[in-house]
């Protein structure tokens, strides 16, 4: 009995040996982190919109339609990486597309959208970064879907590339 | 002779190092001078929330050693609601409703934390099993 009891040592150090090694191979990014706002309500903000003369809003813009809401700045190169795919959501998808200028130039902004594009509906400014610790961001770009009922269905922390493409295409007719 | 001097000089090193070792405890922290609260009771409250909270950027350090954007940000924020009278309970919880349980250093107890919490506890218990067991054996032996 005594020596049978002596295996057990041996079989924990082998299970806790398998269970690091499938951490070690699963396909993980530990600074990708779940939102704590999801299925949710969006945060309620009021501020200025960097294009047009009137207030943003949050409620007037939200409990429509899917709307897709994406922080950027001129700083932040993946920001610029990112953008023909927001064009794409915006041009090919149909979808309606809210930018945060989180944190940024105004005039810079509006020169940046001027020059790539602007497939925003409308763009609300960030100037010190509270809405986006509102709505939890802390590496932008970040990009959330948010459902015709208003509430947040997903989030993505850095750029969008072609799978993550792909993934918020099929997820957007799931949301709904 | 010899040992005296070196007993001496070995004291003086000591010294040195605890002296630095203390100015690192003083200044090496990202704390920018604008930033500190004229009040030393809310300063001290400012500084206890910002070393339990998770730099979100950085991931392993806290906001209090982190000169992360985000980390000055919430720094900022957390002496903005003390001055205006949030509790410390209050201001954790702002943040945890934000970012989630990982914003704090130290994970709180509850049902999905009660193995993490637990285990040790256990294993100290099955250890002094064992070492009970081992003794009444071998005295017997």
């Amino acid at each position: 009995m005594r020596k049978k009891l002596l295996i057990l040592p041996l079989f924990f150090f082998l299970l806790i040996v398998l269970i690091f090694y499938y951490l070690l191979i699963i396909e993980r990014n530990p600074y990708e982190l779940p939102s704590n706002l999801l299925n949710k309500d969006v945060p309620l903000f009021e501020t200025e919109s960097l294009l047009k003369e009137e207030k943003f809003i949050s409620d007037k813009e939200f409990k429509k339609e899917i709307t897709l809401v994406n922080f950027f700045a001129t700083w932040c190169k993946p920001c610029q990486d990112e953008h023909m795919y927001i064009k794409r959501f915006a041009n090919d998808k149909g979808l309606k597309i809210i930018g945060i200028n989180y944190k940024d130039n105004s005039e810079k902004a509006i020169l940046w959208l001027k020059k790539l594009g602007n497939p925003y509906a409308t763009v609300a400014v960030d100037k010190n970064g509270r809405i986006g610790i509102d709505w939890g961001v802390y590496g932008i770009p970040e990009t959330f879907i948010v459902n015709s009922k208003g509430i947040i269905k997903y989030r993505h922390v850095g750029p969008i590339t072609k799978t993550e493409y792909e993934k918020i295409s099929l997820l957007i007719n799931e949301v709904k | 002779m010899i040992t005296k001097d070196f007993i001496l000089i070995k004291v003086f090193i000591i010294t040195i190092i605890i002296l630095l070792a203390q100015t690192c405890k003083n200044n090496c922290l990202a704390v920018e001078p604008d930033e500190i609260l004229q009040n030393q009771e809310q300063e001290s409250r400012a500084r206890y929330i910002s070393k339990n909270i998770r730099c979100m950027v950085c991931q392993n350090q806290s906001i209090d050693d982190s000169s992360a954007i985000l980390a000055k940000d919430l720094r900022i924020l957390i002496r903005n609601k003390i001055k205006e009278g949030y509790t410390n309970d209050e201001i954790f919880t702002f943040l945890t409703e934000r970012y989630g349980d990982f914003i704090l250093l130290k994970p709180p107890f509850k049902l999905s934390t009660l193995a993490l919490w637990s285990l040790p506890f256990i294993f100290f218990l099955i250890g002094i099993f064992v070492v009970f067991k081992h003794n009444k054996n071998s005295i017997r032996s």
